[in-house]
Order: C-alpha cells, then sequence, then structure tokens
C-alpha cells in the first residue's frame, strides 16, 4: 500500500511537470511552426500547428528585411564587451573594497549599493541629453559606457572574496606577490564558476536590452538585434505576415539561448554558490 | 638612394590621402530621419539609393526614427544641442509643436535659400492646403495619404448584398453589418485602423472645427469643439455598433489589418497608405473594393477627409550646403516618375499635379480603381474651409491619445458623452499649459 | 580587512573606473533628474521654468497617475507573487527524487535567456483577436472572444502572463540551487518525525530557502518595475485606455511621446524612492539572515 501511494504521488508529479513543461514550451513550439509556413498559411483559421515548408525562405527573408547581419553583429559587439568589461571593473572594485583599507572606503561602497536602486530607465531622459551633448548618440559608446559598472557583480565578488581565508592572502604577501599578482595567480582561479554565471547572467542581460538602446540608437547601422525586431514585428503586424516574425524572433533568441546552454553547468553551479552565502 | 625612393613613395602617399579627403570633403551628406517602416521602407530606399547614385556628392542618409511620436521626441530634445538631422519626415500630429517650435525653416523659404524660384501650384491643392500657414507651405509634401473605407466585395456577395454599391452612410454600414453577421458571413464587419484619426476625420469630413481658433489655423486653440450634438450622433451610433457586434475595436495604427486580411472582417477603415500592402498580402483570396468614408447624415455640409502621413521638414542649423542637397532631393521627389513609383508602391498619393495627370492620361486609375478612390474623395471635397484643411494644435499627440481614450471607451460600452467630455477636459487643461508656455 | 596595507594608490586606481561610470552615468544624470523634476520644460521652445513642487502636487492629484500607480502595483504582486509561487512548485517537484529530474530542470532554465521583446511577440501572436489560437480556444470553450486591444482586463493578465513566463526560468535556477542546499536527510528525518509534507516545507524547507526568496523578491521587482517596459511596449503600448500604463512606460511615454520632462522626472524620482524602499528593505533583511548564519 505504501509503495502503491508512493509510485501515485511519482506519476503525480511527473504528470504536474509534463503537463506545465508543455505549457511553458508551447509558444515557442507555435512560434516555430508560424516560422515555417507560407504567408497565407500563417494566418489561417484554423491555426496550422503542424509546421510546413517555408522555414528557410522565411528566415532569408527576415534576415534580409531588417539587416540581420547588422543586427546580430551590434548586439554581439555590446553583449560581449559589456559582459566582460562588467566582470573586469567589478572584480577590480571588490577586490579593492575587501583587500584594502582606504579613505572613502566607507561611502563608496555604500554609494555603488544605492546606485543599484536607479535602473537605467529612471534617468533615460537626462542621460539621452547627456549622449548628445557628448555627441555619443549612434555608437557604441552609448550603448556600452553607461552598462560598464555593475552593482550586481561588485556585491557578487565582494562576497564571495570575504569568505576567502585571510591566510591565503598573508601567505601571498609574505611570498612577496604584488595585489594584482595575488589577484591573477589565487584569487581569479577560485572564482571562475562565479565569473562564468555572471558572464552568461551580463551576456543574456546585454541582449535582451531594449529601452536605452532604442533612445539612444537612430542609424540603422548601429542598431541592435532588439530593435530590429521591434520594428520587424511593427512593420509587418499591419500585414500580418507572422510566419516572417516568427522567423526572425526565432534567429535574434538564439545567441542568449546558446550561451545559456553552453555555460549551463558554470551558470547552475555559479548560482547554488552564490546562494548558500 | 633607398631613403629617397622611401620618401617619394611616402610623399604621394600622402598625397594622395590628402586628396582623397579633399574629395571626400566635397561630398554633402544630408541626415534623413523618417518613420516609415515595412513595405513603405524599401520603396524609400529604392528612392534615395536612386536619388545618391544621380549626383555621388550630394547624398542623402536615411534613418529610421521608430514611431512617429519618437521622431518629433527626438528631433525637439536633439536640436538644442545640435545633434538633430537637416532633413525630417514627420507625421501630422508633429505639424502644430514643430511649427511653434521655430527650429525649422518654413519649407515655402528653401527655394529663395538656395537662389531658386519654384512654383508651388504644381502640387495637389489639398496637401498644400494642409501643410500650409497663412497661405504659404511650411513643409514639403511627400508621403500624404488620407482615410477610406476597403472592403471585401466576395463578403457582401455571400451576405445578398451588392458589391457595387457599399454603404455611404453609418446607417447603411450598421445595417450591412448586422445583414453580414446575420448570414453568418463574419462575426464583426468593421474595424479601425487609427481609431482617434477617424474620429478626427468625420468631424472635417461633416465639415466642423476640431477646436477653436479656426481648427487652430489662425491661432493657439484654446478648447476643443467636441463633445457636440454631432460626436453625441456618432459615438451613441459607434457604441450601438459595438454592442451589435458590428464594429470591434481593432487596436491603433496598423493592428486591424491583419483582421481584414485575414477575411475576418468584411469593412476596414484605415489610411489609404495601406493599399498596396494590403493588395499585396490579400493577391486573388477575395476582391478588395475601396470606397468613401460614410457620412453621418446629409444635415452637415459635406467637408473633406484629412490628409495624413508624413512632409519634409527642414531644421534651422542645416547649412547651405545641405540646404542645396536638400533642394535638388525636393526636385527630384517632384519628377514625374518619382512621384508615380512613390504612389504606385506604396497608395500615399502623388503629391504633384504632372504625376497625377500623367496616371490619369496612362490609364492608371481605371487599371487600378482602388487607387483612385482616396483621390476622388479628397478633391470632391472643400478646401476652403478650416475645418475641412483640418486641425492644428501643439499638443496633438496627447490630444489624440485622450481621444482614442474616449473612443476604447465606447467601444466597450461605457457612456459615450461622459467618456468624452473626460477626454475633452483633460485636453483643454493640456491646451491651457500649452499656450501658457508659447505665450512666455 | 587591510590585506595589503602599504598598497595606498592601488585601492583607488581598482575602484577608478566603477566609481567613475557610476559618477557620470547614473548619479548625475540622477540628479538631474532631480533637478528637472521641479521643472516644466517648454515642450517646443525647451526653455526650462521653475515650478516648485508642482509636478510633485500635480502628479498625486492625476487620477492617471494613481492608475497607474495602482495597476503597476497590483501587476508586482501578481508578477512577483505568482511568479515567485509556481517557479517554486516546479523546483520543489524537480528536487524530489524522481527520476529525470535534472532533465525536468534543464527544459525549464531556458525562458530566462527571452527577451522582454521576444515574449511579447510570442504573447501577442498566441491571443491575437483574429488569428490567435488561444483566443479561438477560449473562444470556443466559453464563448467569450478576448481582444486585448480593447479589453482592459483581458491586456492586463496577457501582460501579466508573459511576465511571468519570462521569468520563470531564472528562478526557477535559482529555487533549485537553493533547494538543493537543503539537506535531504534533515527533510526525511522531519517526516519520519510524523511532519506531514506541508509542515516540512513550512519548517524545514522554506526558513533555509530564505536567503534565495528575498534575493529573488529583489530581482523580481526590478524586473516586474522596469525590464517588463519591452514586453508591454510589444503587446500594448500602455493600453487599451492606460490599463497597462505601468509606471515605467509612462515615465517613458511622458518623458518622450508626451513631451512632459518635468512631470517624468518627477515620476522618477517618486519611482527611485520606492525601489530605494524595496532594496534598503531587502539588504537589511539579507544581512541579518546572513549574520545568523555566521
Amino acid at each position: 500500500m505504501h509503495t502503491y501511494r508512493k509510485l501515485m504521488t511519482k506519476i503525480g508529479i511527473h504528470a504536474i511537470l509534463i503537463v506545465t513543461l508543455i505549457a511553458v514550451i508551447f509558444p515557442v513550439y507555435y512560434a516555430i511552426t508560424m516560422a515555417t509556413h507560407t504567408h497565407r498559411d500563417a494566418y489561417a483559421f484554423p491555426p496550422k500547428l503542424i509546421p510546413g515548408k517555408q522555414f528557410f525562405q522565411n528566415v532569408k527573408e527576415a534576415w534580409r528585411r531588417i539587416a540581420m547581419t547588422t543586427l546580430l553583429k551590434n548586439s554581439l559587439i555590446i553583449a560581449i564587451t559589456v559582459a566582460f568589461g562588467k566582470i573586469v571593473f567589478s572584480i577590480a572594485a571588490a577586490f579593492a573594497f575587501t583587500h584594502f583599507n582606504f579613505r572613502g572606503n566607507w561611502i563608496l561602497f555604500p554609494l555603488t549599493m544605492v546606485t543599484q536602486m536607479m535602473p537605467l530607465p529612471v534617468r533615460v531622459i537626462p542621460l539621452y541629453r547627456m549622449m548628445a551633448q557628448l555627441n555619443w548618440l549612434n555608437s557604441y559608446k552609448a550603448l556600452t559606457v553607461p552598462y560598464l559598472a555593475s552593482t550586481t557583480g561588485i556585491i557578487l565578488f565582494r562576497q564571495f572574496y570575504m569568505t576567502v581565508p585571510v591566510e591565503l592572502a598573508d601567505a601571498a604577501r609574505v611570498d612577496g606577490a604584488t595585489p594584482l599578482q595575488y589577484l591573477w595567480k589565487i584569487l581569479l582561479p577560485l572564482s571562475w564558476i562565479n565569473v562564468a554565471a555572471l558572464l552568461v547572467i551580463e551576456f543574456i542581460y546585454m541582449w535582451n536590452e531594449y529601452l536605452w538602446p532604442n533612445i539612444a540608437i537612430t542609424s540603422s547601422k548601429m542598431r541592435i538585434a532588439q530593435m530590429g525586431l521591434r520594428m520587424l514585428y511593427t512593420s509587418e503586424r499591419g500585414v500580418a505576415e507572422w510566419n516572417i516574425i516568427m522567423a526572425g524572433t526565432l534567429i535574434i533568441m538564439l545567441p542568449p539561448l546558446i550561451v545559456l546552454i553552453l555555460f549551463r553547468k558554470q551558470f547552475s553551479e555559479g548560482i547554488a554558490m552564490q546562494t548558500t552565502k | 638612394m633607398k631613403k629617397v625612393l622611401n620618401r617619394t613613395f611616402l610623399l604621394v602617399l600622402v598625397l594622395t590621402l590628402s586628396f582623397a579627403s579633399l574629395v571626400n570633403a566635397e561630398v554633402v551628406e544630408v541626415e534623413f530621419w523618417h518613420g516609415f517602416s515595412g513595405a513603405r521602407l524599401e520603396v524609400l530606399e529604392k528612392i534615395v539609393a536612386d536619388f545618391n547614385a544621380l549626383n555621388p556628392k550630394q547624398q542623402i542618409r536615411t534613418m529610421l526614427y521608430g514611431t512617429y511620436e519618437e521622431g518629433l521626441a527626438r528631433f525637439l530634445a536633439a536640436h538644442p544641442v545640435k545633434q538633430e538631422p537637416a532633413l525630417i519626415g514627420l507625421y501630422e500630429g508633429a505639424m502644430g509643436a514643430i511649427h511653434d517650435s521655430g527650429m525649422i525653416i518654413p519649407a515655402y523659404q528653401i527655394p529663395e535659400k538656395v537662389g531658386v524660384e519654384w512654383d508651388f501650384g504644381q502640387y495637389v491643392r489639398p496637401i498644400v492646403t494642409y501643410y500650409s500657414r497663412d497661405g504659404n507651405l511650411w513643409s514639403w509634401p511627400m508621403a500624404s495619404s488620407t482615410a477610406m473605407i476597403y472592403y471585401n466585395a466576395d463578403h457582401l456577395r455571400e451576405a445578398g448584398l451588392d458589391p457595387d454599391s457599399p454603404p455611404t452612410s453609418w446607417d447603411e454600414l450598421h445595417e450591412y453589418g448586422l445583414a453580414l453577421i446575420e448570414a453568418g458571413v463574419v462575426k464583426h464587419a468593421l474595424a479601425f485602423g487609427w481609431p482617434d484619426w477617424m474620429f478626427e476625420n468625420q468631424l472635417a469630413l461633416h465639415n466642423l472645427e476640431y477646436c477653436n481658433e479656426g481648427n487652430g489655423r489662425e491661432g493657439h486653440p484654446t478648447e476643443v469643439s467636441w463633445p457636440n450634438e454631432f460626436t453625441d450622433k456618432l459615438l451613441t451610433k459607434w457604441g450601438d455598433m459595438a454592442a451589435d457586434g458590428v464594429w470591434t475595436y481593432g487596436g491603433v495604427e496598423y493592428d486591424a489589418n491583419g483582421a481584414f486580411q485575414s477575411g475576418e472582417l468584411t469593412f476596414l477603415m484605415q489610411s489609404t497608405s495601406s493599399l498596396d500592402g494590403i493588395l499585396r498580402t490579400v493577391g486573388d483570396d477575395f476582391e478588395v473594393r475601396t470606397t468613401f468614408l460614410p457620412r453621418l447624415s446629409e444635415e452637415y455640409t459635406r467637408g473633406n477627409t484629412l490628409i495624413g502621413g508624413s512632409s519634409l521638414y527642414v531644421s534651422n542649423q542645416a547649412t547651405q550646403e545641405e540646404l542645396e542637397v536638400i533642394f535638388e532631393f525636393y526636385k527630384y521627389l517632384a519628377r514625374p516618375e518619382v512621384d508615380i513609383y512613390w504612389h504606385q508602391n506604396t497608395g500615399y498619393f502623388p503629391s504633384t499635379n504632372a504625376a497625377l495627370q500623367r496616371l490619369m492620361d496612362g490609364g492608371w486609375f481605371t487599371e487600378s480603381r482602388n487607387h483612385l478612390t482616396a483621390f476622388l474623395q479628397i478633391l470632391s471635397g472643400k478646401t476652403d474651409s478650416h475645418a475641412a484643411a483640418g486641425m492644428k494644435l501643439g499638443m496633438f499627440v496627447q490630444a489624440r491619445e485622450w481621444n482614442r481614450d474616449a473612443i476604447e471607451k465606447v467601444s466597450r460600452g461605457e457612456d459615450q458623452r461622459k467618456a468624452l467630455q473626460y477626454s475633452a477636459d483633460q485636453v483643454n487643461k493640456l491646451l491651457a499649459e500649452y499656450n501658457e508656455f508659447i505665450q512666455n | 580587512m587591510d590585506r595589503f596595507p602599504k598598497h595606498r594608490v592601488l585601492p583607488y586606481g581598482l575602484i577608478f573606473p566603477s566609481i567613475s561610470i557610476i559618477a557620470i552615468f547614473l548619479i548625475y544624470p540622477f540628479g538631474q533628474a532631480i533637478y528637472q523634476s521641479f521643472h516644466r520644460i517648454n515642450p517646443v521652445r525647451r526653455q526650462l521654468v521653475n515650478v516648485g513642487w508642482r509636478n510633485y502636487v500635480d502628479m498625486f492629484q492625476s487620477s492617471e497617475y494613481l492608475n497607474s500607480f495602482r495597476n503597476s502595483f497590483i501587476f508586482g504582486v501578481i508578477v512577483i507573487g505568482l511568479g515567485l509561487a509556481i517557479s517554486l512548485g516546479i523546483a520543489l517537484l524537480t528536487t524530489q527524487r524522481i527520476r529525470g529530474a535534472a532533465i525536468y530542470q534543464i527544459a525549464f532554465i531556458w525562458t530566462y535567456a527571452m527577451s522582454p521583446i521576444i515574449a511579447g511577440v510570442m504573447w501577442s501572436l498566441m491571443f491575437d483577436p483574429s488569428i490567435g489560437l488561444m483566443t479561438h480556444v477560449v473562444g470556443n470553450l466559453t464563448g467569450y472572444w478576448i481582444n486585448f486591444f480593447n479589453d482592459t482586463v483581458a491586456a492586463f493578465i496577457l501582460v501579466s502572463v508573459a511576465s511571468i513566463w519570462v521569468m520563470l526560468g531564472y528562478n526557477i535556477t535559482f529555487f533549485v540551487a537553493g533547494l538543493q542546499n537543503v539537506p535531504h536527510e534533515l527533510r526525511e528525518a522531519a517526516s519520519i518525525d510524523g511532519a506531514n509534507t506541508w509542515q516540512v516545507f513550512w519548517i524545514i524547507t522554506f526558513p533555509m530557502l530564505s536567503p534565495t526568496v528575498v534575493f529573488l523578491l529583489f530581482v523580481n521587482t526590478i524586473y516586474a518595475f522596469f525590464q517588463s517596459f519591452g514586453l508591454i511596449d510589444v503587446i500594448t503600448m500602455g493600453g487599451p485606455s492606460r490599463a497597462t500604463e505601468f509606471l515605467i512606460y509612462k515615465i517613458y511615454r511622458d518623458g518622450f511621446g508626451r513631451m512632459q520632462e518635468g512631470q517624468a522626472a518627477a515620476q522618477s524620482v517618486v519611482l527611485f524612492i520606492i525601489i530605494a524602499i524595496v532594496g534598503a528593505i531587502q539588504i537589511y533583511t539579507s544581512t541579518r539572515s546572513a549574520v545568523y548564519e555566521r
């Protein structure tokens, strides 16, 4: 009786999980089938849920309409620059906050914490003016520099470095290592997992960023993937070319998905380490 | 010897480079911000590419700014820090604000500035009227459209209605809709694109002003004219049609086009600029026809439908060289073949009488009667009243939003008078605030 | 703290990049926003006019703002509450001792890679009033035809569901990570002692999960208040009748579309204060729990 109940519970769990999984995956499945249809089939009623044969034509068409090459290139450049830049900057800052006693330390760290609460959207309008004055609109600078300071990153690495035993640093100092040598040779190797997890988080964050780029960029040469998708969506929606829209959507969601799948283990482990602290 | 050779080489290199940069310096590039997306964008790109190929030293570089609203906001924010484009295409909603901004050179002054005479009489009259201020043209006509009804002729046949006599009044439209639903052809018969603009169009079509101060054409308006007896009748009608399921709210801008194209609606009120997109999408699925916007009742005199779309403005910070490029571009756009290409591929009006004449002579309008509808509509309307010319106000974007708000409420069955009065109060408040600023 | 006492200049060099960016691109513009919030900007000629507290007074008297405030709050509660509850439920199930648990965990993670724009596009197709599959399914089952173009409730629910969907992967990943730190033995010991599953959850699992919950609460708050922008911009553009014009979207519309920068700046300041309060609570609770652990 007991084992029977246990079995039923297990079957129940599987059933719930499978049903939710289907519900969660369905929008993407629907998008994929749409992307394989001809225009006429894409808005046919009842909707055709069996994939059609137009996938590559649709991808090609979406690619051409929003000049996908440029979009992907720009998005890759900014996402990679920001992800790496954030990590370098936040490691440096976290290292300073945890390993040195310097004047202003007491105010600067809380300051970085406070700024976490003024996310970009809140200061978008003055920022636009500022960028215009700097002549930075329509440039990679506008899309990367304001993002480079990461309070999340600083906090994350700070927390990690605080748990590293003091003896390590003392031993390194006695051995005559400079602080940067210590950071590079001892501290960093200990935090690769955190670095990888943060890389994934920041890459995805930046790839998906929309509000600020949408304001700072007007040039078609500087446009990024999310803006392109938004354009494809609004311009094709009038003619209901869901097949083209979805083909474009699938291409644009691919890079962050690949990053997430490739670094899945590091991402989960990095997060696991994070939550234990 | 080797050294000498090297030096000569270097010298040659330096000379070529500086010469190259000299040549480059002669190229004047004009930034052109616009809001054309979708099928229209491709047509525009083609025209600009042809223009650029014609004269390599005068180049137009197009940049899409997003929605029309964003375009206006960006221009106004960029101008004080000199980051604005020399040339920008803005929609009708930007007209009041941009005229008041003092940031542009009025279109009629441009030929003079480049030392040429230019005959503005060559442009189609109602279009020029719309973009004029005190009789002078303030922005260059480019992508002008108006609203009309698109209908699915097959649906009418299915319901036993005559596709050759489409509805001409709201009452008829209502009846047709009921018949179509009764016959089981559609679930809903009608939707609008740009619902706020349809409201504005109805006022203009019945020769009624939208706001005071001569519809904003004689000064800065202080009050909107609605709600009034006419809007009571109109919105009550819309409310009834919504209650009967005849009219369904189809979203903003071009959202409703999809439903029409997939055959779920019989009637679509939309800008003429959707014509080519719709015809291409629908193909042979059903017969698309077009007709005039419906009238409410003949007790009101006929005004005209409104011009919409976008027209071109020039920044007053543009250099003389840029002005010359822009004027060349304007002249290029006025060439009948370019104008015709634009019209035939987008559905926007051709702007010049010459192009219109050529289209008529070539039999284009008999070949494609749908392209003629909007023309007949605006040419048969008034051009001598402020009401028919269309309103002008600085806070247009917001006025529209408030107006749309009321229409959405009506579509949900709320009290039309209350809804519209609330919106009117908000708009009047905004107008007062705007005027306070302008007077200072 | 001071592990390298002889280096006086180096720490400044190390923090300089981050601090200067924070100062230039975060604090300075925010300061400007505060300044602007006491002004109105002539929409067309751009001069600033000092209006004192008028922007703030008007804001709290404007029924649109109060609506937006209320809607954002409801939206936040739904997205954060329901989103976290669902993710926790899934995470709990996938950490049971069942076959394929790891596969389930992977299968749920991917929505994290979806951008708000992508979520918006996909969900607006599902519920497209004319051809959306879900519109037809719901319509045929219940006789109610959803039209999110003018149905305020439908639009609101649609935006909420899409928002929850995007955040599922992220939330589940964090919950799974947190749950894996709860020793199985502890839970089993408790159930042997006669506690039922529900009691085990509340007495053992949930308290140990609280750092994760606090962290996710903050991240989801930021998400609901800020990141949802793209989603709204795609699906509803704040409509119908401003039902989905949440605080951040209103700031954007007022500042950029409606040309009321001063008023938008005042709203920015208020939004900052709201988020700062939430953040302060988070910092307070997380440092407190950290103390407990040590």
